[in-house]
């Protein structure tokens, strides 16, 4: 009973130490007392000799390397820049892989260093302004090439080398900051201006036309009394002409009437037209013109 | 002695468990000499192979290994898949929407942001302050499974990729304003790119960003903005406003001072005539008695301008402007001293 127990437990071990799986995802190194034997990159049943022959699983997924931190570059003119990164990469060659940088951990701390002196290469080598903007793509794209050559030396094959953040530091992004604002004042000023200059050319406008009617309507208003003036300037003529002198007779009279106020003062002599009868019946020597009548004020 | 006197019982219940301990193992001994143990046996083969069974739920996908290696793809339903160690599967959702977020978080319905997620540079070196928010779902379980390392947060890292990738290609007012849509799509298709490339099997089914506004601290000067605009049309309104008040009072104005000159012009036509008339009948009868009508008239004037003034009566001979009389008041009752009074006025 013990003994088919043992055999059991025995040919369990050695089918364990025989036979591996190689999942979907994986692959791996097989190495006979030390020495690499052979590289599976198939998933699958596999068979090995038990005890001299032992296996290495690594994966064959598509593996992401963040940078440890955001890094601080900088530009060709000067500008300093915090970039972080990401990358992604395979596995290429599993025993180059396990030879060079013995697993994950290392291959990310070997790719970011990598990463990291080619971007600082690149990035230094441009323009603020082109890396923010239209050279981002090109960059990245020398940064992967440049990598993935020397990548290849630990078996890994980059994908690519991405950009995830690129931030000024603290201290510039305040003065962006105040550019950002500065800029924004500017355009709203040239709004509020463009609102005044536009109100003030209809309001002028608005006043102009108000003028010109109103000068239009004081020509035609002129012209209309004019019209009255010279109409009854005729008809007075034609009527007066008649008889100038009664005319002038008629007329001065209307003026004395509308002349001789209260405070006006009128000296007379007693043996004037008017008052020739004041003293006698008979009328003094009845000068007929001498009505005398001086006015002072 | 007393605290061993429950040892006694204790080593009578003992004794007992051994008894039935005992009694078991003894028919269980017989049991499994006889055929019991194939029984056992056979349960046993039969609960194993019973393992392989599994549900594959709906808008789920079970993918089945072989030892280790891609077998299959089962669709919703009860199935079934060799135990262990020959096969394996793992379930994947696939029809559940799942959804990333850049730059905030949702935390019990309420979004929080995350500064250093969402502030972000523009082309023309302005910063920005977005929020992402990227749904997707699993299209291929298989290279879901086995593509990519930790496939969803590759997603997070790449929508910000794309996300800051795009928005750095343009201005901050376009992205700010008509540009958001065009920006929203470019950062879906490089999304999706990317994720293509990095085997996720994941598809993007929308990216939307949530909010696209300046940063905080100059938040109050893009707000001036709006408003300077908004001021700019109401000082064009305002100014529209006085033109349309203005003009109209103008030409009534106008018309007002037409009206009255025509009205002076009619008027002094009208009394002309009515002068000329007065003057022409008083002439024709004047000229029958030119004389007397003449007198009667001065004096009827006379009579009317004099009334109101100051009179002085002067002495005849001397041409002294020494006023022998003051005659003030009206004429007819002129109180005087020396000289005798009654000076007739009426009279023709």
């Amino acid at each position: 009973m013990t003994k088919i127990a043992i055999a059991i437990i025995v040919i369990l071990i050695i089918i364990s130490q025989t036979f591996f799986v190689v999942k979907e995802g994986q692959q791996a190194l097989v190495f006979q007392l030390g020495k690499h034997e052979r590289t599976i990159r198939e998933p699958g049943l596999h068979i090995k000799i038990p005890f001299i022959q032992n296996v290495k699983i690594l994966v064959n997924k598509v593996l992401a390397a963040d940078a440890r931190s955001a890094d601080e570059y900088m530009t060709l003119d000067k500008k300093r820049l915090i970039v972080d990164t990401v990358s992604r990469w395979k596995i290429e060659d599993p025993l180059l892989f396990y030879q060079s940088v013995r697993d994950y951990q290392g291959a990310i701390a070997r790719l970011n260093d990598i990463i990291f002196a080619k971007l600082r290469q690149e990035i230094g080598n441009h323009y603020f302004r082109e890396f923010i903007r239209e050279k981002r793509e090109y960059i990245m794209t020398q940064v992967a090439v440049g990598t993935s050559e020397q990548a290849k030396r630990f078996g890994i094959n980059v994908i690519d080398v991405r950009i995830k953040r690129v931030d000024l530091p603290e201290e510039v992004q305040a003065s962006v900051f105040a550019r950002m604002k500065a800029e924004r004042e500017r355009i709203a000023k040239r709004y509020r201006a463009e609102g005044d200059q536009l109100a003030r050319e209809i309001r002028a406008d608005a006043n102009k036309k108000k003028e010109i009617i109103l000068a239009e309507a004081y020509k035609q208003a002129q012209i209309l009394r004019g019209e009255g003036d010279a109409k009854s300037t005729s008809t007075y003529a034609a009527a007066y002409t008649q008889d100038e002198e009664f005319y002038s007779f008629l007329k001065r009279l209307e003026v004395y009437t509308k002349v001789l106020k209260n405070d006006t003062a009128i000296m007379m002599r007693p043996d004037s037209n008017l008052l020739r009868y004041l003293q006698s019946p008979v009328g003094s020597a009845g000068t007929e013109s001498s009505t005398g009548a001086s006015s002072a004020k | 002695m007393d605290q061993f006197r429950p040892r006694d019982g204790n080593d009578n219940t003992v004794r007992e468990l051994r008894k039935n301990v005992e009694e078991f193992q003894d028919h269980f001994l017989r049991f499994i000499k006889g055929r019991g143990i194939w029984l056992i046996i056979i349960a046993l083969i039969l609960l194993y192979l019973a393992s392989g069974f599994y549900i594959v739920g709906p808008g789920e996908r079970g993918v089945e290994l072989l030892f280790g290696k891609y077998y299959g793809t089962t669709d919703p339903g009860p199935r079934y898949r060799l135990p262990w160690p020959f096969m394996s599967r793992t379930i994947v959702d696939i029809s559940t929407v799942r959804r990333a977020e850049i730059g905030f978080r949702s935390e019990r319905g309420r979004a929080r942001s995350i500064p250093t997620e969402s502030l972000m540079l523009t082309g023309d070196e302005n910063i920005v302050d977005v929020q992402l928010f990227v749904q997707y779902l699993v299209k291929d379980p298989v290279k879901f499974l086995y593509g990519a390392e930790a496939p969803e947060q590759a997603l997070r890292a790449s929508a910000e990729v794309a996300l800051r990738g795009v928005v750095g290609e343009n201005d901050i007012d376009y992205t700010m304003t008509s540009g958001k849509l065009d920006i929203q799509h470019k950062i879906e298709e490089y999304l999706q790119e990317l994720l293509t490339t990095y085997q996720t099997g994941l598809q993007v089914t929308q990216a939307s960003l949530l909010v696209v506004d300046p940063p905080a601290d100059v938040q109050q000067a893009f707000h001036d903005v709006v408003r300077a605009l908004e001021d700019r049309e109401r000082l064009i309104k305002e100014a529209e406003g006085f033109m349309e008040d203005v003009v109209p009072k103008a030409k009534g104005q106008a018309q007002q001072e037409i009206r009255e000159a025509e009205a002076y012009r009619a008027q002094r036509v009208i009394r002309a005539e009515g002068d000329s008339k007065r003057f022409i009948s008083l002439l024709e009868e004047y000229k029958k008695f030119p004389k007397i009508t003449r007198e009667r008239l001065y004096l009827e004037s006379a009579s009317e301008f004099l009334a109101p003034a100051k009179k002085y009566i002067m002495d005849q001979n001397a041409n002294q402007v020494l006023p022998l009389l003051p005659l003030t008041g009206s004429v007819p009752q002129a109180p005087t001293n020396s000289q005798d009074t009654a000076p007739e006025k009426k009279g023709k």
